[in-house]
């Protein structure tokens, strides 16, 4: 799993690569959460991510809460079709809004829609 | 702030470890670890067993020192594990000696007892590595979940509508359309339809984690596999059934349940459980090592003197309820559902054994049952005794209660059913059934809420086979139509099985529909099975225990086939949730309490203020004061229900209706469809004030307005 930033119209980009599993997030959720500034907006770039397990569900819950509590806003962007299934039916579903895009994503945020 | 607790003090081969904590039993994921927590009172010696998932051999095993022992617990943090992709088990020593209730054996992998997640069956219907030495793998579980502010419902329990279910059954067949056929995410799809319905809780036939292939076998009728389809035979009480989640194989199956609970609480609909803990899958003597046996067996199991099984539940074994340990176990178990996963009650199986001691004796204040009565955590539970067992304990009306336990009302069925049959002389039975059976509940001063009322369930035949087959026809099940039940009370209106006679289809939709009918005007609690409200058959058989396939599974194209049935459920439905009347909490008093000129409920016949109770009267007919509705809080519609069983056309003369109001016709059930049945609100004009005509076995509910 590789967490990498950028920054695009003043909104970070991460785009998370590889597996986000058990292995993997503890790592991620320390790399998050050093990377982010967790009071503004944030794109979370999945379509690189291959795989998401119960574990990785919860940082990307343990992601949106953060924000939710320091005012930023997130929105996902380019999630596999299995990976959005498996999010919606185990009750992930609603974490983030989700675009298909990023340049959708950062559009959607632009205009402040959640 | 670091705890101080928090740090390995051991090693073992490269295993970062300390003592563990006795309690909570089970795999609990701690600082830096995981916390493994079991109980044998009669081991020698304990091992941990970890394997990576899905591996064959284990990649260590770790024995518990003797410093690592609390009591008869053995408790040890293991560190830096990576616990989503490893499955645990242990290794007990002890004696083998079954004459005095041990069967340790050294060579078995054992699952732990209170698993929260349990794998090796993770795909419905996938077949096993049966060479597999770990068939049924604990997991270390993520309890957490967001439940958005989720919490259980509470509906009073009188005004309950239950609907029985079968995960599998009730979207596996291809015209349910779902995305995930069989599974929890498949009935959150069709939660628009149980809205559509009008239940208000569904009770899930047996969902903690078993073996579909425990007796798994060829029919040799049919040709296919028949399996442990019901799943009444637990691998483990703590896990849900992964092959029951579409994302089981991700090993989700917890937030996909969780989820699915969620998503019904959010529509109004409670979930019950139906929970098995009679007895467990590990069978008698000849039966596999799956858990307990080898963990400690004369704690889990009542054995005889001997050292044998007792076999109260026809399974083979009997799980020691009122053991201490056993007790707390079930009880920490249902905590752990009431409170983790939000369920709402419980249905318990063969609930008799429950309440009997380790010696098989039914006890006269059973300690379980008690604890689980008073708890504080299940004190709003709804809890349902299925209050009899295989031993010959049969206990409707006398289940030990404290005031908390419902049961399934096994006479209403037998009585309601004989009825509709057109038996004689059941018109004092059916008063007793439709007014909450005050004789089995009222004289203990237990309410009507008492009762489980149901006419079908998953045991016996499906309400379009209870009208279309006389006798079972359970061939497919392999057994020689030996299995299942014989006295079903059923009748085929003249023709076994499916019929092109219009005259004959008429007659069996009506029969469902007076059965429906005079199920949701009694009071106590109405249970329909999933499937009914379509018609739905199983042709013809009562035990489908076995049948994975289309005779278990829900044919949705029944739902437009027929229409007109499914019409009248889901308004006989409202009419119910409409009419508080129907849903007093108190049994009636059968006096006039508020001063409206008429007793809270009064019984007629084919005369008014007369009922004919000699052997061959098939008629009867109820008034409900709106007035007296919920004890005379709320002001309700007076409703009249005219049961005609006979099989030939009587008028009903009526009682007159309260001062200002005129009688109309809500239902009757031999008019051709759509006029059957009207809306709530919309209810037909009764030409004739005094006397109403019911048709040959027909039934008319009729609205004071």
């Amino acid at each position: 799993m590789k967490v990498s930033k950028t920054v695009k119209n003043d909104i970070q980009i991460i785009q998370l690569s590889g597996r986000l599993d058990g292995n993997t997030s503890p790592k991620a959720q320390e790399e998050l959460t050093a990377l982010l500034d967790m009071k503004t907006k944030v794109v979370i770039d999945m379509a690189e991510c291959s795989f998401i397990s119960s574990a990785g569900l919860r940082v990307l819950l343990n992601l949106a809460k953060t924000l939710a509590r320091n005012g930023g806003q997130g929105v996902l962007a380019g999630l596999g079709n299995e990976v959005a299934d498996v999010m919606k039916i185990t009750g992930f579903g609603n974490v983030f809004p989700s675009f298909t895009k990023v340049d959708q994503a950062l559009a959607a945020l632009k205009k402040g829609n959640r | 702030m670091i705890r101080i607790d928090s740090y390995p003090t051991h090693t073992y081969k490269g295993f970062k470890l300390r003592p563990g904590k006795p309690l909570p039993f089970g795999a609990t994921i701690v600082p830096g670890g995981v916390n493994f927590s079991i109980y044998s009172s009669h081991a020698t010696g304990c091992e941990l067993v970890l394997f990576k998932k899905h591996d064959p051999k284990p990649f260590a095993r770790i024995p518990f020192r003797d410093d690592f022992k609390i009591g008869n617990v053995y408790a040890m943090v293991v560190f830096d594990l990576d616990y989503e992709n490893v499955e645990y088990g242990y290794v007990m020593d002890g004696p083998f000696d079954p004459a005095q209730g041990h069967r340790f054996d050294k060579t078995k992998i054992l699952m732990d007892p209170f698993a929260k997640a349990i794998g090796g069956r993770d795909e419905w219907g996938k077949e096993p590595d049966w060479n597999d030495i770990y068939q049924h793998r604990a997991r270390v579980a993520f309890d957490d979940f967001d439940w958005e502010g989720d919490h259980p419902l509470e509906i009073p329990f009188e005004d309950l509508i239950v609907y029985e279910m079968h995960i599998r059954s009730f979207t596996c067949h291809e015209s349910s359309k779902v995305e995930h056929r069989g599974t929890f995410a498949g009935i959150v799809e069709k939660i628009p339809y149980l809205r559509d319905l009008g239940v208000n809780c569904i009770e899930l036939m047996p969902i903690h984690a078993f073996d579909e292939f425990e007796q798994s076998r060829i029919s040799p009728v049919t040709g296919k596999r028949l399996m442990n389809y019901w799943g009444y035979s637990n691998v483990g009480f703590f896990a849900p059934k992964a092959g029951y989640a579409a994302t089981g194989k991700f090993g989700m199956e917890m937030d996909e349940l969780k989820n699915m609970i969620r998503e019904l609480h959010k529509n109004g609909i409670e979930v019950l459980l139906d929970v098995v803990f009679n007895h467990t899958a590990e069978g008698n003597e000849m039966g596999p090592y799956i858990s307990y046996r080898g963990i400690d067996n004369h704690t889990y199991y009542m054995l005889t003197s001997d050292g044998y099984y007792f076999n109260f539940s026809g399974c083979g074994n009997t799980l020691n309820c009122n053991n201490p340990i056993v007790r707390n176990m079930i009880l920490e178990c249902l905590r752990y559902w009431a409170s983790e996963y939000h369920i709402d009650g419980f249905r318990f199986d063969l609930a008799s054994i429950l309440g009997r001691d380790q010696n098989g004796a039914p006890m006269n204040n059973p300690p379980l049952l008690e604890s689980l009565a008073f708890d504080p955590v299940l004190g709003k539970c709804k809890l349902i005794a299925e209050a009899w067992d295989a031993g010959g304990l049969y206990q409707v009306g006398s289940f030990p209660n404290w005031g908390r336990w419902a049961e399934w009302n096994g006479k209403f069925r037998d009585d309601i059913r004989r009825f509709i049959k057109g038996d004689p002389g059941l018109v004092g039975a059916v008063i007793q059934r439709v007014e909450g059976s005050p004789d089995l509940y009222r004289w203990q001063g237990r309410s009507t809420s008492s009762s489980i009322n149901f006419i079908t369930c998953h045991d016996g035949f499906t309400l379009m086979d209870l009208v279309s087959y006389d006798g079972k026809h359970n061939e497919a099940n392999g057994e020689d139509n030996r299995d299942g039940s014989n006295d079903a009370d059923s009748w085929n209106c003249g023709w076994e099985g499916p019929t092109e006679d219009s005259g004959t289809n008429f007659l069996r939709m009506k029969q469902i529909k007076n059965a429906l009918t005079i199920l949701m005007i009694s009071q106590g609690i109405p249970m329909v099975l999933s499937g009914d409200e379509i018609g739905n058959t199983q042709l013809g058989n009562n035990n489908a225990y076995c049948q994975d396939n289309e005779i278990s599974w829900l044919d949705w194209s029944l739902v437009e086939h027929n229409s007109d049935l499914f019409n009248f459920f889901k308004k006989m439905i409202a009419f119910r949730h409409a009419h508080p009347v129907l849903r007093s909490r108190e049994h009636f008093r059968n006096t006039d309490y508020v001063g409206s000129g008429y007793p809270d409920i009064s019984w007629h016949g084919t005369r008014a203020w007369y009922v004919d109770f000699s052997e061959q009267s098939r008629c009867i007919a109820c008034l409900l004061c709106g007035k007296h509705a919920k004890s005379g809080t709320c002001d309700d519609n007076t409703i009249y229900v005219a049961m005609n069983m006979h099989w030939e056309m009587h008028g009903f003369e009526l009682p007159s209706p309260p001062p200002g109001e005129r009688w109309h016709v809500f239902a009757n059930t031999d008019v051709v469809p759509p006029q059957d049945i009207w809306d709530v609100g919309s209810e037909q004009p009764l030409d004739n004030e005094y006397e109403v005509l019911v048709g040959p076995r027909s039934v008319v509910v009729l609205v004071a307005k």
